[in-house]
This record gives structure tokens, sequence and C-alpha cells, in this order.
């Protein structure tokens, strides 16, 4: 092990080139970019076609088969919160993603699973519906919204130009990297998602967040994914329009999974969507 | 440990209810930690407390860990907490050390992909009886997730090697379940992942274990239970 006061990886390891498989529409594959670019590590970026995966990354995430998959000297980790959490783990000496304290630790980590569990299943059903399906999914969406709205007005975020504080950490990455689709739905099936009067800390937070350099760095530019989301929403209607407009906003995304090869599905929705988590007061 | 004499400004109170796998995961941790903890049982079933609704507004759920009042919510990041905020308790963390990131990164992608058993395992005893196609794709997936779970232990005594850890914390809850998923799923544990079975069979010898866990014949109770309360045949 080496001898410096940081020793979480031997220089050797940390050292060790770095190689990301991503997609280049996928959120999650953003978030780990965005973390590396922050982190200030270089890596090597490998597009993955997500309708034909390469033998290397199913080797690589044999258990879920997804994008981002991280592959650092000679080990793959999988799961882009998983992955951000290795990020500050392996490299200490860069900035920090999660906060020093335990307990805001912990309150960074329950909104991440919010974003990915709630808010962008939420998201994802209004774009895989119409007619009061997709009405019952923006209500969803709002709800959602209007939870982190309050944490930042009144909650354990108040006052904080970033979730991270002073400067964007996991949360920021997190939440930030899926809501640039917010601005894109809109516009493409045309209904409201992030009123500005409705929600003015969020949207406020996410202009902040969009002008950094290492996130325009990081988001494609908005006409690529206008583009791709009125290609997915044009297949999503027109294969099944009873399908995506069934009255249950949590048959929607169901019913995406359906309509959509996995691949573009994965891109949209992420890996807990669909799955329907059991209602129930367990968790 | 519970009920025992505590400090007013590092008191911990564990929201929870007595069958939740993810509220035994909190106490089985505590457990091995050797922290004392109020337990405060919450009735689900009928009205739930304000205490619970302001410690979980956002989901309203169990187990929330009160610590000096400030709720932690969802178990996984509670056993990050209890690692993180006591550091100097019993017993070797439940993550690895810091000087193996990938092992950490490990443990946190195994932890959280052993919810899927409960996830799988829920719907199939869920579906009613004319679902076939959905039983059958359920049975499929809570035998590739044990198969998968069975592989990653491998030879090894637990999950985390010699340290009972995150993972086996993490999964440990959901096996009194298994004789319910076995039933409604037509499959067994002993054939799709052996060594799985005997990892449950070690882990239920801890005493944390044995003092968490109910046996399954009350857990598949609950499940009939939560079966009429949702009207499924």
């Amino acid at each position: 092990m080496a001898s410096s006061e940081n020793n979480a990886v031997p220089p050797a390891a940390a050292a060790q080139p770095l190689k990301l498989f991503g997609s280049w529409a996928s959120s999650y594959t953003h978030r780990v970019q965005l973390a590396l670019r922050l982190k200030g590590l270089e890596f090597e970026y490998a597009e993955e076609d997500l309708g034909s995966k390469s033998e290397e990354l199913l080797r690589c995430n044999p258990v879920y088969k997804k994008v981002p998959v991280l592959v650092h000297a000679g080990r793959a980790l999988p799961e882009s919160v998983v992955i951000l959490q290795y990020l500050d783990d392996a490299w200490p000496e860069t900035r920090p993603l999660l906060p020093a304290d335990a307990f805001d630790r912990a309150t960074a980590r329950f909104w991440c699973h919010f974003a990915d569990d709630k808010l962008g299943p939420a998201v994802g059903a209004v774009f895989a519906s119409t007619g009061e399906g997709q009405e019952a999914a923006v209500r969803q969406v709002h709800e959602n919204l209007a939870l982190i709205e309050a944490e930042l007005r009144d909650g354990a975020f108040k006052g904080r130009r970033f979730f991270g504080g002073d400067e964007v950490g996991l949360l920021d990455v997190v939440l930030g990297c899926g809501s640039y689709w917010l601005a894109v739905f809109e516009e493409v099936t045309g209904v409201r998602l992030v009123d500005a009067d409705a929600f003015p800390l969020f949207h406020a937070w996410l202009r902040a967040f969009e002008a950094l350099d290492e996130v325009r760095d990081t988001i494609p530019a908005v006409d690529r994914l206008l583009d791709y989301a009125r290609g997915v929403r044009h297949m999503l209607l027109s294969a099944g329009a009873a399908a995506a407009s069934a009255p249950a906003a949590a048959d929607a995304p169901t019913a995406a999974r359906r309509l959509t090869s996995p691949s573009t599905y994965d891109k949209m929705a992420g890996p807990a969507a669909g799955q329907g988590r059991p209602a129930g007061d367990l968790q | 440990m519970a009920g025992e004499q505590q400090q007013p400004e590092t008191e911990l109170v564990l929201l929870d209810f007595w069958v939740s796998p993810f509220g035994q995961r909190c106490r089985i941790a505590l457990a091995e930690k050797g922290l004392p903890y109020e337990y405060s049982e919450q009735d689900l079933l009928g009205a739930k407390s304000d205490l619970l609704l302001r410690s979980n507004p956002v989901h309203k759920k169990v187990p929330v860990l009160l610590h000096a009042g400030r709720p932690v919510c969802e178990s996984l990041a509670i056993l990050a907490y209890l690692d993180e905020a006591f550091p100097d308790a019993a017993g070797p963390a439940l993550l690895p050390s810091a000087a193996d990131p990938y092992a950490r990164a490990r443990a946190r992608f195994w932890a959280a992909y052993s919810d899927r058993v409960y996830e799988a395992g829920t719907r199939l005893w869920k579906l009613k009886g004319g679902e076939a196609r959905a039983k059958l794709q359920a049975r499929a997936e809570i035998v590739e997730v044990l198969g998968n779970l069975d592989a990653e232990l491998g030879e090894k005594e637990f999950f985390g090697g010699e340290v009972f850890g995150l993972v086996d914390v993490a999964l440990v809850p959901f096996v009194p379940w298994l004789p319910s998923y076995e039933r409604y799923g037509e499959f067994s544990v002993e054939e799709t992942a052996p060594r799985l079975a005997a990892w449950a069979r070690r882990c239920a010898e801890r005493e944390s274990v044995a003092r968490s866990l109910h046996p399954p014949e009350k857990v598949d109770e609950f499940i009939t239970l939560l079966k009429k309360v949702y009207g499924i045949e």
C-alpha cells in the first residue's frame, strides 16, 4: 500500500486507465461522465448500441446488461450511483460528491433513491402516455417536484445554491442528469412539467446546474435530444395507441416497455421503472 | 439492547413494523453493533402515527431511524448511516474499509440487488389465479435473482467474506419469506441456490438474526392476511 495519507487506492491503481461504456442519450451515462469531469479524471468512452450490445459490455455487466459501466484497473462497476460513490472512495483527493457528515450523506442517498424510484419513472410515464393516463402521470411529477421544492425552501437544502451546497454534489449530478428531459418532454408532448412559478427554487437550481461548464460539456445538444425524443414518442404512440393511453399512470411504463425495444426504454426511464415496486408500507 | 437507558443527545429510536424485512435489516445491524435503541412498533394496517408521518413525510413508510430526533429513512441508507455515525461501535463495519473501494462498490451493488428478492417474491403472491403468464415471469425472475446471489456468494462464508456484512444484513431478512415464495412460485431454493440455502442456515445461528427474524409460518400468515386485505384470491 502507498505511504501517502490518502492510500485508499494505491497510486498505481488510481493511475490506471478508466473506460466508460455508455449511451449518448442515457442520463445515467451522463451522471458518470459529469462526475469524472468534475473530478478531473481522464477516461476513455465507448458508445454502446443498446439495440446490439457488445460482448464486452455483457461480460462487464452480466446481471443487468446495461450502461453505464465503468471499468477501472480491470474491474467493472455497474449502476451509476454505485459508480459515483466509488469515484469518491477511489480518488479521495478529488472534490467529493458526497458530503462529509453522516446525516447529510443519508439525506443525499435518500433523495437520489427518490429521483430514481419516483421522479424518474413518473417523468417516463408522462412521455409514454396520452390523455387521462398522461394527466395522472403529470400530477405525479408535480407531486414529486413539490416535495423537492419543499426541501429547497424549508428543509434539508434550504438556502443552498446546489443540493451539495455551494458546489454540486451527488444529488445535483443524479437529479441534474435527467432533469434536462423535463424541458425536452415538455416540448415534445406539449405538457407543462416544470413551471417556474410553481417550482421557483427547483427551476433556479436547474438553470444554475445547466450553466456549469462541465454540465454543458456533458449534456447533448438539445436539438439531438429533441429529435431523439420525438422519434421515441412517435414509436410509442403509433405502435399501440390503446396501450399508451392506459388510464392508470402505473401502466404507462409497462406499456412503454412493451412498445419499445429494451434499449430505448433503458435510456428513458432507467432500471427501476416498470418493475412495479410493490405497494405497501414496507421499505 | 432495546429499552436500555440512553443519553438524549445520542438517543436512537427505530420506527418499525414487526414483520418488515426492511426494519429487520436495521434491527440486526443495531444488534451487531451493540447499539441501544428504542423499538417503536407502528400500526401500518391502521392509522399511521403522527411521528411516522412527520419523520417520513415523503414515503410514510418504515423503517425510520431517529437519531437525537433526526430521521434517517430507507433501510440501506440507515445501514450506511450506522457505519458512518457510529465508527466506534462493536463489531466490524458493515461496509468493507475505505482501503478497498471496489469491495465497497460491490457490497453496495449487491445490497441494493437483494431488494429484488422481495420485489419478485411479492409479485408471486400478489398475482391472482388467472394470471399464469405474469406468474411465470415472476417465477423466472426470482429464480434468476436467487441464482445471481448464489453465484456472488460462491464458496464464501458470508457475502462479506469472513465478515457478516452489508449484503448479508440486507438479504437475510428475506429468508423467512422464501418458503412462501417457493410455494407460490413452485420452485425450490435448495435446488436453485444451494449455497445461498446453506448461507441462510449459517446466518440463522447468529444471535442478532435469530432474535430479529420471525419464523416462516408467521410470515406466511401475514401474507395470507395481506392477500385478504388486497382482495386477492
